[in-house]
């Protein structure tokens, strides 16, 4: 009986029409992107470097490796979950990948290193030139981690908040470790040129210049956007178009009807661990590469803030159950571009955390605003 | 931070106005972080320099995030600073960061810490060894004054020999000790690896050993309280105008080697001269977008200075120590 | 004696749909009324309405003369009416002390003010609990208390506040002979300090012990009441049931065929179930009635994987059924939760997402999932369980009335080709015209040659509808009455283990 009484009251379209109006764009897979136009464009006559092509280049290179880590993230916010260890598994993965395919390995910075003598050694890494082996491993180690994370939070009912925490702790550890807190150098090229290589470049100028000065050659095709963008197409295919993708969305909903419904619930919830941090992974690969240096601290700090604000930001649900790709997309390229209108504006980095801080909780706000409309609605 | 970026903008368009656009330039200052007092000092010596000739300050603070301070680089590259000088986050970046500036031709310095390869960019460097000299020097000298009836006995409290600046300061000590022949015992050396309990249990251990030590160098200033928490009950930690006075000299500069110098317990700490690093970025940034040089490599070398109980009066306010000292930092 | 609490002409409307009708009724001060009904004779509502959690729609109340209408909880609690239910809101971290004084501490005098004065605190609650003989101590805390002992102390709070008139609604569930006992002199000591107390239970026997007078409640009115001298059993039952089974249940088109589906042998889960054996042919409804924690629903989540059993065997055309809910719905198994909202459906997911959930494996194409399929299977679902939507691809489960709800919890298992549907309480929230059609529904399954075990606690339902009725009563299957045998009394009696049914 008294579940009647929470039966919403459907209000009549034509009442309200102002509010309806503002519903369907807050419930728009669009209004991200909305949002992020409009900030651009009212804030270039004031800040005109914004929109030069070699701000608008940088902003996109600083928007490829945060997408690929944030995608991973939609999916366990979208199972309900959070994944804090995202960070801590760059920092291992792109140590342990720098140090298995480095091509030299100097004595003096790495000989204290428990991994000296083991994986890297005077003359490189076991795996130097072997490029493609040393990816593998680095996906294996982050995969492992993924493993342990889905399996604690799936199996034992462990909240993935205190699993991943516990990760994050522990990894984050283990990778400074590995190295002493060393950084570690000699990257192949072939490597380096995931992360910073371009593959077309535009000049904006007058034709005549007889030599073009390089700071106006842009970069607008690199291989960190061939890899996020490809990524984000075929994770954005997995969530939309396949059965897994919609047992994900159906765990995050209500895991218990899921389950009834013959959801393999517990294997969905280990393979988006997995997921997120094989995303991580590839992130670390294309951070450590444009830093041109595996680093056990990569990814510490307030990187998770940007993580999971971007996703948030763009419109996954912090309930669980609602998730896009497209979303996280806008979402990045939002954070992206909030944080880089905040460094035009001189602000000392505390002033922009604290920005970046009040940007997110809106955009919670704006999350448990959807819900509700969407109760409220139909 | 005073900075926001409508300042900025006005004092590019007041420059402009003066008529000083020929000099003024738009310098990017990225530094790694301002949480230790060293940092604070440093970015102060640049700020306050390259705003008083005029000249446009960008502050980035990576808040020790290496990436982040690539970004933060790269930002300025897009916003089209005439030059970056940079406090970089570790010497493994510092190579990268440089490498990306210059392939956007945009001139870079760097200062505090050295890149790994210091083959490219303007690089100030200090020499630990030289200034671990001339700290050491001032007090065998001191110490000679003070006895010359019997060899004098050193003792050096070294650091982590796995970091370059522990061995260059070693050295720096014996290049010091050896002009002096055998005025000299054999110096007793005492491990600490850059840590303070391991310090701590080995000068106890070595000063039990031997009650008569003379003169105590050591690596880093930062070991001063640990040297005085074994002298004090042996009677030992008096200043220098007292009798039984422990001749001693560190390295680093930091503000509490200051107060001590002031106090009469320290006689010499060979200190980073910061001033002149920050001077000789920056000039040499100057120059470089003067001359329009876009790719200068250069490296110019910090001989640093020790303070001493002698040169206190002049020099005090060249260390970053001393400074912060005035402000009032020990008292925060 | 005057009315403590007086109904005149009390209604109450869902959406026109009456729960409670004309009521009219005076409970007269220092006696305990035993109220009863089958589930859903609008007992609750009834509650609810002197509880202050709905207003009625018809009529009025009048407590100690005055017109009654409490807006909240509050009001109620204001007034002199305490609720004691099977789930207590009490704080188990909290001591008993701190439990009856939860919403107004005694506090220390004067600058210590914010400070809680434990020694008043303590002496207090001694006194309150001693008024109800209870040797509790106060400075125990809730967690180290059995169920009974938790119970009284929710007494004791009622009695702390003053309450003139103490409701338990079902407060024996959950307690061992010994406990109910304590239970009983405490109301026994209740009437005696002139205190009006209306119980409600399904134990009859124990409404009859208890209480002064009966009332009576059946499809929102009252059917009966009189002192208790009047009410034996067997008529609380007639009174109870009394009317003819409406027309609203489908005449069984196809009789059952045969061939087992389930064969449920021995089955058992300690303290839940117990030595369960039953079988569901093809074409067959089974039904499964039984008081709450009789077992069925346990049973029949023992049976989807979602709890373990045990002992015993269960076995689908002939195969054992083995595994999670993932397996057994491959083997041909589907369940109808009895909590719709909490595990049946994704509330916030559009329809389709619903519908198309069990078997969305099936429905992929060569790359991926095909859409189109998607859409012509949640189409086609719709349209066989004459689903009443405008958006199937937008809008969310939740918009639906409960009889729509209820018709896509059933109408996602089609797709996976069930030979078994398990409904547990397939009607619950659902009203009359929808009920009418997931009937038919469950007949046109049957029909069609899938074996349907239908767990229910209205015995209307189970004997309109089912070729069989298996009864369950503190986890054993009891009885089984054949279509040709189907007694309501008999039927009750044995839920109520009054008598033993014929076992067919």
């Amino acid at each position: 009986m008294t579940a009647m009484l929470t039966q919403p009251v459907p209000a009549t379209p034509a009442a309200r029409p102002l509010r309806r109006t503002l519903a369907r764009a807050l419930l728009s897979d669009w209004f991200v992107l909305w949002l992020t136009l409009a900030y651009f464009l009212i804030l270039l006559p004031v800040l005109p470097t914004l929109g030069t092509p070699a701000n608008l280049a940088n902003l996109l290179s600083n928007a490829w490796p945060l997408l690929v880590v944030a995608l991973g993230q939609t999916f366990v916010m979208t199972i309900g979950g959070i994944d804090l260890s995202q960070g801590a598994v760059i920092g291992l993965t792109s140590t342990l990948g720098a140090a298995l395919i480095a091509t030299a390995g100097p004595p003096e910075v790495l000989s204290k290193a428990p991994i000296w003598g083991l994986l890297i050694f005077e003359d490189g890494g076991v795996l130097a030139g072997q490029l493609w082996l040393g990816l593998l491993a680095m996906l294996l180690a982050g995969a492992l981690v993924g493993l342990v994370n889905g399996t604690l939070v799936a199996w034992l009912d462990m909240p993935a908040f205190m699993v991943t925490l516990v990760s994050l702790i522990t990894v984050g550890a283990f990778a400074i470790w590995l190295t002493q807190s060393e950084n570690i150098r000699n990257l192949p090229d072939s490597y380096v040129a995931l992360g910073k290589g371009e593959i077309v470049s535009v000049y904006i100028g007058p034709k005549e210049e007889p030599q073009i000065p390089r700071r106006q050659v842009h970069e607008l095709v690199t291989y960190a956007a061939l890899v996020a963008v490809t990524l984000a197409v075929a994770l954005h295919l997995l969530l939309e178009r396949t059965a897994f993708g919609r047992q994900v969305l159906a765990v995050g909903a209500n895991r218990r009807a899921a389950e009834i419904a013959g959801v393999p619930v517990r294997r969905i919830i280990v393979l988006v661990f997995v997921l997120s941090s094989l995303c991580a992974t590839v992130g670390a690969v294309l951070y450590s590469a444009r830093l041109e240096a595996g680093r056990p601290t990569l990814g510490e700090g307030t990187f998770l803030l940007d993580v999971i604000g971007a996703t948030v930001i763009g419109g996954t649900s912090l309930f669980g159950g609602k998730g896009k790709v497209l979303w996280t997309v806008f979402g990045v390229l939002f954070f992206v571009l909030l944080s880089n209108s905040l460094n035009l504006m001189n602000l000392s980095t505390f002033h922009i955390d604290m920005v970046k801080g009040g940007v997110i909780l809106a955009a919670a706000l704006l999350d448990v605003a959807r819900t509700r409309l969407l109760r409220g609605m139909a | 931070m005073r900075s926001t970026f409508l300042s900025a903008l006005g004092a590019t368009a007041f420059a402009t106005l003066l008529g000083t656009g020929a000099q003024a330039a738009t310098i990017c200052f990225a530094f790694q972080d301002l949480e230790t007092e060293f940092w604070v000092a440093g970015h102060k010596a640049i700020t306050t320099t390259l705003t008083e000739a005029g000249h446009t300050v960008i502050e980035r603070n990576a808040n020790e995030d290496a990436n982040r301070q690539l970004e933060q680089v790269n930002d300025c590259i897009a916003q089209g600073v005439d030059g970056i000088i940079i406090i970089p986050q570790d010497g493994e970046s510092a190579v990268t960061i440089v490498q990306t500036a210059q392939d956007n031709d945009v001139p870079i310095a760097v200062f505090n810490r050295p890149p790994s390869d210091l083959s490219k960019g303007i690089v100030v460097v200090a020499d630990n060894a030289t200034i671990a000299e001339q700290a050491v020097d001032f007090v065998a000298q001191e110490a000679m004054a003070r006895i010359t009836d019997r060899p004098i006995q050193p003792l050096i409290i070294v650091g982590d020999l796995g970091d370059p600046n522990a061995v260059g300061r070693k050295d720096g000590f014996y290049a010091a000790l050896q002009k002096y022949g055998d005025k000299f015992a054999t110096p007793i050396e005492v491990a600490s690896e850059w840590d303070a309990a391991t310090a701590l249990a080995n000068l106890e251990a070595a000063v039990t050993a031997n009650p008569n030590i003379d003169l105590i160098f050591t690596s880093s200033d930062f070991l001063f309280p640990t040297i005085r928490s074994v002298l004090e009950p042996r009677g030992k930690w008096v200043p220098r105008d007292q009798e039984g006075h422990v001749l001693m000299a560190g390295l680093d500069g930091d503000a509490t080697a200051c107060q001590l110098i002031k106090d009469g317990f320290v006689d010499a700490t060979g200190v980073q001269d910061l001033y002149f690093e920050a001077e000789s970025a920056m000039n040499a940034i100057l120059a470089a977008i003067e001359a329009g040089e876009t790719q200068p490599n250069q490296v110019i070398e910090d001989p640093g200075f020790a303070l001493t109980s002698a040169n206190l009066g002049e020099r005090e306010m060249d260390m970053w120590g001393c400074v912060l000292l005035s402000e009032g930092f020990l008292n925060n | 004696m005057t009315a403590l609490l007086r109904f005149e002409g009390l209604g109450k409307d869902w959406f026109g749909v009456p729960a409670v009708r004309d009521l009219s009724l005076d409970i007269p001060e220092g006696r305990v009324l035993g109220l009863i009904g089958e589930n859903g004779a609008g007992k609750s509502t009834l509650m609810n309405m002197i509880g202050g959690i709905t207003a009625p729609t018809h009529g009025r109340m009048l407590w100690r003369g005055q017109p009654y209408a409490p807006a909240s909880a509050a009001d109620a609690r204001a007034a002199g009416i305490a609720f004691i239910h099977q789930e207590l809101n009490l704080f188990t971290n909290l001591t008993v002390a701190e439990n009856l004084f939860i919403d107004g501490f005694p506090r220390r005098p004067g600058l210590l003010r914010p400070f809680i004065d434990r020694r008043a605190m303590r002496d207090r609650a001694a006194e309150v609990l001693a008024r109800l003989a209870l040797d509790l101590p106060p400075e125990r805390t809730l967690d180290s208390l059995s169920p009974g002992e938790r119970q009284l102390v929710e007494i004791a709070r009622a009695l702390h506040h003053d309450a003139a008139l103490i409701i338990f609604d079902e407060p024996t569930t959950s307690l061992t002979p010994r406990e109910t006992d304590r239970l009983f002199q405490a109301i026994e000591g209740l009437r005696a300090a002139g205190k009006t107390v209306i119980y409600i239970s399904h134990i009859l026997a124990d409404v009859q012990r208890l209480s002064d007078g009966i009332a009576v409640l059946r499809d929102g009115r009252l059917v009966g009441e009189g002192p208790v001298a009047d009410f034996d059993i067997p008529r609380m039952i007639r009174t109870m049931i009394g009317r003819d089974l409406a027309a609203v249940y489908p005449s069984r088109t196809a009789p059952p065929r045969g061939r087992p589906v389930l064969e449920v042998q021995g089955l058992s889960a300690p303290g839940v179930i117990e030595d369960v054996s039953l079988t569901v042919r093809e074409g067959e409804i089974l039904g499964l009635f039984g008081l709450m924690g009789s077992g069925r629903s346990e049973l029949a989540r023992i049976l989807m994987g979602l709890d373990p059993a045990m002992r015993g065997d269960a076995r689908l055309l002939g195969h054992p059924l083995r595994g999670g809910p993932r397996d057994r719905i491959r083997q041909g198994l589907a369940f109808v939760t009895e909590n719709r909202r909490e595990e049946g459906l994704m509330m916030d997911a559009s329809i389709r997402d619903n519908l198309t959930l069990p078997a969305i494996e099936r429905l992929r194409g060569p790359l991926g999932l095909d859409a189109d399929r998607i859409a012509d299977t949640a189409q086609a679902l719709r349209e066989t369980v004459r689903l009443k939507a405008q958006d199937l691809a937008r809008q969310p489960v939740r918009s639906l009335s409960g009889g729509n709800q209820q018709k896509v919890v059933i109408g996602k298992w089609l797709p996976t080709e069930p030979r078994l549907f398990i409904l547990d309480e397939p009607t619950r929230g659902v009203d009359v015209g929808a009920r009418s059609e997931i009937y038919g529904l469950m007949d046109r399954l049957a029909a069609e040659g899938a074996g349907l075990l239908v767990i229910s606690s209205e015995l209307d339902e189970l004997m309109g509808l089912c070729d069989r009725i298996s009864v369950m009563s503190r986890g054993e299957v009891v009885a089984t009455f054949d279509r040709a045998r189907f007694d309501e009394r008999r039927i009750i009696a044995s839920a109520f283990r009054q008598a033993e049914g014929d076992a067919a």
